[in-house]
């Protein structure tokens, strides 16, 4: 039976890509370390999160079945503690938490939950919509997600995984406050380090020699990039299915290429949103600190800075656009010509297999063979014979 | 000095014991339910949203026509009424919606009054509670029997509803597709009664877009389906020019396959293939891959048929389906394969009711999946029979 049970349920857009990636990377010094993080690819806490909540993802949903069960069972199975952590179990509604806790048995479960300040969680979970296919300008995403009724997918999508108080409210509601752990994201500026160290104290991870290397992160995009992506998106999401837009658009485009560009403009909020964004975020600073969670960092961390200098997305001009444009064209013929030669060596390989399906073919008893099959295929009574023909021979070889 | 509104426990304990009453068969709307004493309900927890309790609500208001109309009631709806309350809204829309007026959180989404959730809400909930369904009842055995040996060699292609519901036909009379050589049989159709029927199949195998996002797709790549686009099929088959037959006229399909005569074929209405089509999409998440088409041609065997349209196509798609029916026709042409039949049937149909009825709309969906959680008989053994033919 599994002692403790750490289960990170979100905030998205909070350095959890590059926290999973470690653990997924660690996990056998993990296990010698009475820490199991129990995964067979990066992604496995998301399939169990799709099957938990019953999410459809653009196919991917298909891989996740009995995927949760399947976590459970190995977290209840552990001697020592477990980890479980991904973004979007934030979502989950109170059924599928009770459910969710039940089947963790009788561990001492731990929620942590990673929170950052809604100043730049509101830009973040834009770009992560461009990075999903969506075309909604920036305008309209704030438009939707001020809309107190939250009917649109987005909007109620953005608050279920946003709301730090309501995730809570459905997370930790049956834990007391002391097994709630918020994890808050340093300010800009503040030591790279910083926040892993805040995770690694939450987690019990300190003094374990781990490789810390980032290999998988969630980059951000600057202004313009974000744009050309979004108006990118205009054009090919109604033509580009999802298997297809996965690997070309967000992964080879948005982070491997747009990503780059570091010296752009980031992303904030214009003056009036972002006295909205902090007047929110100090009632929910005010409500956390009643409830006396653990807090790894300070709830301060939540308002955000002070309004910066607004490069607005949705008025990016032709010129700004153009420079990540042809960065974009130039990854996408790169790309092209590596298909090209892939498909050429399958060309190829196909060829060598139809040379020597000839060169069999050339002998005289095959040919004869073959003579004597097409006359018999063109009579029914040639096809029973050939049937009859051919199951004795099944039942000989058999 | 006025009086004071209800307190927390009192508005949790009116909303527990209307969850009560719905789960005992009641029909009572939230707004009109003036609540029992909370000794009564016997229930505590988180509520089940507002999609999940209004959905029951009316599957009670349609057990109780219905009931009225077969004189009794199976008992089990306690046990449907609580798998409805636990069944989660399928997909990436909203969560869990609070009742207005019961006790809610200060945080989360906004508090309804179940009657106004819409039937598109309904139905993602709808879709879990089916799927569950169609899991329990596992999938139809594949009727076989002995290959003739004389029988003719072909295989199907083209029609995707037509061919997959022949194929099973001619497998049960032991005339599997394949073999040596065999005619390749390209079944073709008005290219948008194609589209229409093409979409209409992938919603009972894997599930898809929306009828109108899927034929945008295809319409803005100006490109066919792999399926509606005959010449393609043809040629996925590298099948020999003598052997390929493309057949219009379906009152000679028969012979190109070696039988007398063939079933006819329903083709499903657009609320049938709406609700499978969301139904898929769960069923991805309940069983591993390979068992999802048996299941779903298990749906489509025994979803009950109230008359509906098939799914036709708006009249903003038609010149493109024209153009594309056209270019369809030329390559056949000059691939000089043989037709049985007349190509123009291949141009679109100008009907007017096929620019007209496009699809189904969210109620009448939600109508059809309520109908079937209701009445179990599409479930029950003996179904299988005589529901491909009409």
């Amino acid at each position: 039976m599994s002692k403790r049970v750490l289960l990170h349920v979100g905030c998205p857009k909070t350095g959890t890509s590059y926290l999973q990636d470690v653990l997924f990377r660690n996990q056998s010094l993990l296990r010698e370390h009475d820490i199991l993080y129990a995964a067979d690819r990066f992604d496995a806490h998301f399939l169990a999160a799709l099957d938990l909540m019953t999410l459809p993802w653009g196919g991917l949903e298909t891989e996740a079945v009995g995927e949760w069960d399947r976590l459970a069972d190995q977290v209840r199975g552990w001697h020592g503690t477990a980890i479980i952590s991904h973004e979007i179990f934030a979502r989950a509604t109170p059924a599928q938490v009770a459910r969710a806790l039940a089947s963790l048995g009788d561990a001492e479960v731990h929620l942590v939950l990673s929170v950052r300040d809604l100043v730049r969680q509101i830009p973040a979970e834009w770009q992560e919509n461009v990075k999903h296919r969506s075309h909604i300008t920036y305008a309209r995403f704030l438009q939707t997600i001020r809309d107190p009724a939250r009917d649109s997918k987005i909007g109620s999508w953005f608050w279920a995984v946003q709301e730090v108080p309501d995730i809570l409210d459905r997370w930790g509601t049956s834990l007391p406050a002391d097994r709630v752990h918020l994890v808050t994201v340093p300010p800009p500026g503040s030591d790279r380090g910083e926040l892993w160290r805040r995770f690694s104290r939450t987690f019990g991870l300190d003094d374990l020699p781990l490789d810390l290397t980032a290999e998988r992160e969630n980059p951000s995009l600057g202004v313009p990039e974000t744009s050309l992506l979004r108006t990118i998106n205009q054009r090919v999401t109604s033509i580009l299915a999802p298997p297809d837009y996965r690997p070309l658009v967000r992964e080879l485009l948005a982070h491997q290429t747009l990503s780059r560009g570091v010296a752009s403009a980031r992303l904030g909020l214009a003056p009036e949103d972002h006295a909205w964004a902090q007047e929110m975020s100090r009632s929910w600073v005010e409500v956390l600190a009643e409830r006396g969670y653990d807090v790894a960092g300070s709830l301060d961390d939540l308002i955000g800075t002070d309004l910066g200098t607004f490069a607005d997305p949705d008025t990016a001009t032709a010129d700004e656009l153009l420079p990540p444009a042809l960065d974009a064209i130039s990854a996408l013929l790169v790309e092209a010509a590596r298909l090209r030669a892939v498909e050429e060596r399958l060309h190829e390989e196909l060829r060598e297999a139809h040379e020597e399906r000839d060169r069999a073919r050339l002998t005289t008893s095959y040919r004869i063979r073959r003579k004597v099959v097409a006359s018999l295929e063109d009579s029914a009574a040639g096809r029973g014979t050939l049937d009859a023909y051919r199951r004795v021979r099944r039942r000989g070889a058999g | 000095m006025t009086s004071a509104g209800p307190t927390a426990a009192e508005s949790s304990a009116r909303a527990h014991s209307w969850v009560a009453h719905l789960r005992e068969g009641g029909t009572t709307p939230w707004l009109a339910w003036a609540g029992r004493p909370a000794t009564e309900t016997g229930r505590t927890g988180p509520l089940p949203g507002a999609q999940q309790l209004e959905l029951l609500r009316r599957i009670n208001v349609a057990a109780q026509l219905s009931a009225q109309s077969r004189g009794g009631n199976d008992g089990s709806s306690t046990r449907l009424a609580d798998r409805v309350l636990a069944a989660p809204a399928a997909g990436r829309g909203k969560a869990d919606l609070p009742l207005v007026g019961a006790t809610a959180p200060g945080f989360g989404p906004r508090p309804v009054d179940p009657e106004s959730v819409s039937a598109h809400e309904l139905l993602r909930v709808a879709s879990v509670v089916l799927a569950d369904d169609l899991v329990a009842l596992g999938a139809d055995p594949v009727r076989t029997s002995w290959p003739r040996p004389w029988r003719r060699r072909f295989r199907l292609v083209g029609d995707p509803v037509l061919v997959g519901a022949l194929r099973e036909d001619l497998l049960a009379r032991g005339r599997p597709e394949g073999g040596p050589r065999p005619f390749l049989v390209a079944v073709g159709a008005p290219l948008d009664d194609l589209l229409a029927r093409t979409w209409t199949q992938r919603c009972f195998e894997s599930g898809t877009k929306p009828w109108a996002e899927w034929l945008r797709f295809w319409r803005e790549r100006d490109q066919l389906p792999a399926r509606a686009d005959l010449v393609a099929s043809v040629r996925r088959w590298n099948a020999r020019r003598p052997l390929v037959r493309i057949v219009t006229d379906l009152d000679q399909l028969p012979r190109q396959v070696g039988v007398r005569h063939l079933p006819d074929v329903r083709v499903p209405g657009a609320d049938q293939a709406e609700l499978a089509r969301r139904v898929a999409a769960v069923v991805g998440l309940k069983v591993p891959a390979p068992e999802r088409p048996a299941l779903m041609r298990t749906l489509q065997r025994r979803i009950p048929d109230h008359g509906v349209a098939p799914v036709g196509v708006p009249t903003r798609e038609r010149e493109w389906v024209a153009s594309s029916a056209e270019r369809m026709t030329r390559s056949i042409t000059r691939a000089g394969y043989s037709v049985v039949g007349d190509l123009a049937d291949l141009a679109p149909r100008t009907a007017p009711s096929a620019t007209t009825g496009t699809g189904a709309d969210d109620q009448q969906v939600l109508d059809l999946a309520i109908r079937m959680v209701v009445d179990p008989s599409w479930r029950g053994a003996g179904q299988t029979e005589g529901q491909v033919e009409r």
